[in-house]
């Protein structure tokens, strides 16, 4: 489970970094961004997990979405992991650009030939957390989820699934049913999302499910905003200023 | 004072002034030059010893030989000398004292006589009464002896025509007689004038004493029940006693009345009203602060408070007990009944007199209700405070410019708009409609609830998966935010951000009949001040 720095930055008075690794879960070596807050420095600070949608990188989101500003301020770690494994060698990975590499939609696959590679279920809730637990200044009780398109669903699938390990979660698409503590979901989502006027993104069977079973979820539609990294960028500070409510209760 | 007791003192002055005039300079009376030279000389020739009768000096022999000159022994010289000084002297006292004897008899006179007068007038107006009454009745005498005489008149026609009928017949005389039955004399009440008489002798006893000179009201000279009156009066005036008459003087205020229902507080800051609870006249109000717990004496004192409502600073998570003195020249009243106010979160009541007249404020201030049956227009009375379309009244907020959280309980089914706008916002219009207001909503549609955050007729488009039965309020003036939140579950729901320029009240609307009841003096939740 060694380590190796791919580079280091220093940001908003904390250092934004890239490690690599070689997977016990995935079997490849994955990538993974992580902010450390000037906080850091001196103590255990809460981490906060963002899953980012498909095509992404560990790359996308620490380049983009300017989270490095609110996590300094709040005094919270950021680890962004890859999407999928990569170079598996696996026929039709690289195929489609939803299905395959870029595209491990944070589930466990139960066929041949995917089962022994695309475990980021596994990866994103068991490995990761325990490499970032054992080699950083991390808080192991205090942990969130939170996502973009295929990485929100991924965030809020870690949530239902796994009651009471995350503080708080939030995400941008999709349905749940779960019994467990309280959740507090915050949802933004841009009302010209191409992906939500071609249907694909069905909000209102989640809000829907989500009123019937009590779950409390604020879902914003915001309008005028896109898919892109422009609106993540746009709503990243409430979304980290939502998750330090709990992290840093 | 006589001129006896002057005689002491006088000669007193006069010995002094005779030693003292030998100091002086060469003066311009003659008769002190013959005694300032008198021991200077020892020469006898140089020495007066004539008097000139024709220029009316003193001289020297040999001198004024064509006047008529007499010798002048040496002592009565001097003697003379003193003695004119000595009456000099005496005679300014004297005209001194008698004027100031004359100015006071005079004012005496004066006042006794217009006293005299005065009872003369009475006693004159009582006997014109008097007599007034003894004319009409007199008159009213008379005019029921006119009314007789009228019928006497016919009978004596009656008679006379009879007695013509007998004076054909006999020659008989017969006499009528007629007699005004009414006395012409009046009776002149005896006039009681000895009292008169009395005053006009009582002038001339002892004179009436000067009037003393009252002095102003000393600066806490008084309690509630007593005052302390102080006055001069001239040493030689015989007095008996006095009669008290004191207008100009005060007694101190009752203590003022706080009233606990208006009373404001938050962390920083309190609003204390209170009621006066005098007829007296009060110049000021003191504020008394002591912290509640350490049993100390008053730690803090704000004086000379013009008003009935003072704002006064506290440190944050502190209880303190205050009470109110009235003051006045006489001094400070009692303390009121105290209030107890702790710096641990907002307090405020609803303001009934902005509530739209549907509406209902319970007796504590905190609950509003919006009956079902809706009163008609021309039964509802409006002023410019009260909110005329919407069913809203507003919250009494402290004007501090800090964080201030309240929570406000509703039902499922209330339909209502909470939220803050500025104290001039348009009673007419509702709230959240408005570039004055900033309110969360919530409708009841047939399929959901549906919540807007509303500010200037826009809302942002929010879900809420879960009912918010008690929606947590925070206003934060110095971020410039107001924040929703669902009090139960620690959810945040929405915030507006926006300097607001002026103070903002609380505001809340039912749309549909319900009620609604508000929390305050409540610590902010930690989620919401240090997220």
């Amino acid at each position: 489970m060694a380590l190796t720095q791919v580079s280091s930055n220093k940001c908003c008075g904390g250092y934004q970094k890239v490690f690599e690794h070689d997977s016990s879960e995935l079997k490849c070596k994955m990538k993974f961004g992580i902010y450390l807050p000037p906080k850091a420095e001196s103590g255990k600070c809460p981490v906060f997990y963002w899953l980012s949608g498909l095509t992404c990188t560990e790359q996308n989101f620490i380049t983009k979405a300017g989270s490095q500003q609110a996590a300094s301020e709040h005094g919270i770690i950021i680890v962004a992991p890859d999407t999928s494994p990569r170079g598996c060698n696996i026929e039709g990975e690289d195929e489609s650009w939803d299905f395959g590499t870029g595209a491990g939609f944070y589930v466990d696959a139960t066929q041949d030939p995917w089962k022994t590679n695309y475990r980021m279920y596994s990866y994103v809730t068991e490995e990761l957390p325990r490499l970032i637990n054992s080699n950083f200044p991390a808080d192991p009780e205090k942990m969130s989820v939170s996502g973009h398109s295929m990485g929100g669903h991924g965030a809020l699938i870690c949530a239902l699934k796994n009651p009471g390990k995350y503080k708080a979660y939030d995400a941008t698409v999709l349905a749940a049913s779960y019994s467990g503590p309280e959740l507090d979901i915050l949802i933004d989502q841009g009302r010209d999302d191409q992906f939500l006027s071609s249907s694909q993104l069905l909000p209102d069977n989640l809000i829907s499910a989500c009123s019937e079973k009590k779950i409390p979820v604020v879902f914003r539609l915001q309008q005028g905003y896109d898919h892109s990294y422009y609106f993540v960028f746009s709503f990243i500070n409430d979304h980290i200023k939502h998750h330090a409510k709990y992290l840093n209760a | 004072m006589d001129v006896y007791g002057l005689r002491g003192p006088l000669q007193a002055i006069a010995e002094e002034m005779a030693v003292s005039e030998e100091e002086e300079a060469e003066g311009d009376e003659e008769a002190f030059v013959v005694v300032r030279k008198r021991p200077v000389t020892s020469d006898p020739a140089a020495s007066s010893d004539m008097y000139c009768s024709d220029c009316g000096t003193p001289t020297h022999s040999g001198q004024h030989t064509h006047h008529r000159v007499v010798p002048l022994p040496d002592a009565v010289i001097l003697n003379i000398c003193v003695c004119m000084y000595v009456l000099y002297v005496c005679a300014s006292v004297c005209v001194c004292v008698l004027q100031e004897n004359f100015g006071r008899q005079e004012q005496n006179l004066e006042q006794h006589y217009s006293d005299v007068l005065q009872t003369l007038a009475q006693r004159n107006s009582e006997n014109s009464t008097s007599l007034q009454d003894q004319k009409k009745q007199k008159l009213e005498a008379l005019y029921g002896q006119l009314l007789a005489c009228g019928s006497l008149l016919d009978t004596g026609k009656e008679l006379i025509e009879n007695a013509q009928e007998l004076h054909r017949c006999t020659n008989r005389n017969e006499e009528v007689e007629l007699k005004v039955g009414v006395s012409m004399e009046f009776t002149t009440p005896p006039v009681d004038l000895t009292v008169v008489k009395q005053m006009m002798e009582s002038i001339n006893v002892v004179p009436a004493p000067s009037a003393p000179v009252m002095n102003p009201q000393v600066v806490n000279s008084a309690t509630t029940s007593s005052l302390r009156v102080c006055w001069s009066l001239f040493s030689d005036d015989t007095v008996d006693f006095y009669q008290l008459y004191c207008p100009v003087y005060m007694t101190v205020p009752s203590p003022p009345i706080i009233r606990l229902q208006e009373c404001l507080s938050c962390l920083e800051a309190a609003l204390v009203r209170w009621d006066s609870g005098n007829t007296n006249p009060v110049e000021s109000y003191t504020l008394e602060l002591s912290e509640a717990d350490t049993h100390s004496s008053v730690t803090e004192s704000i004086v000379a408070i013009p008003t009935c409502e003072c704002l006064v600073q506290l440190q944050p998570w502190k209880r303190y007990v205050i009470h109110i003195r009235a003051v006045n020249i006489g001094g400070a009243s009692e303390r009121s009944p105290p209030i107890t106010i702790s710096s641990t979160g907002t307090f405020f009541p609803l303001l009934k007199e902005t509530a739209h007249p549907s509406l209902s404020v319970s007796p504590d201030g905190f609950t509003m209700f919006y009956l079902d049956e809706d009163l008609p227009i021309s039964e509802m009375v409006f002023s410019d405070s009260n909110f005329s379309s919407c069913v809203a009244v507003l919250g009494d907020l402290i004007p501090i410019r800090g964080q201030h959280y309240w929570e406000v309980e509703v039902d499922e089914w209330a339909e209502y708009r909470v939220g803050v706008a500025y104290e001039d916002t348009q009673r007419t219009s509702y709230l959240g409609a408005n570039a004055t207001s900033w309110c969360m909503r919530h409708i009841r549609t047939p399929s959901r609830h549906k919540y807007e955050f509303l500010h200037n007729g826009w809302s942002a488009d929010v879900r809420i998966t879960v009912q918010p039965l008690q929606i947590g309020v925070f206003l934060d003036y110095e971020r410039g935010i107001l924040s929703f939140y669902n009090a139960h579950l620690h959810q945040h729901l929405h915030t507006f951000t926006c300097c607001f320029h002026h103070y903002v009240l609380p505001c809340f609307a039912l749309d549909k009949p319900g009620a609604l009841t508000l929390q305050t003096g409540l610590t902010t939740p930690k989620y919401i001040t240090h997220p």
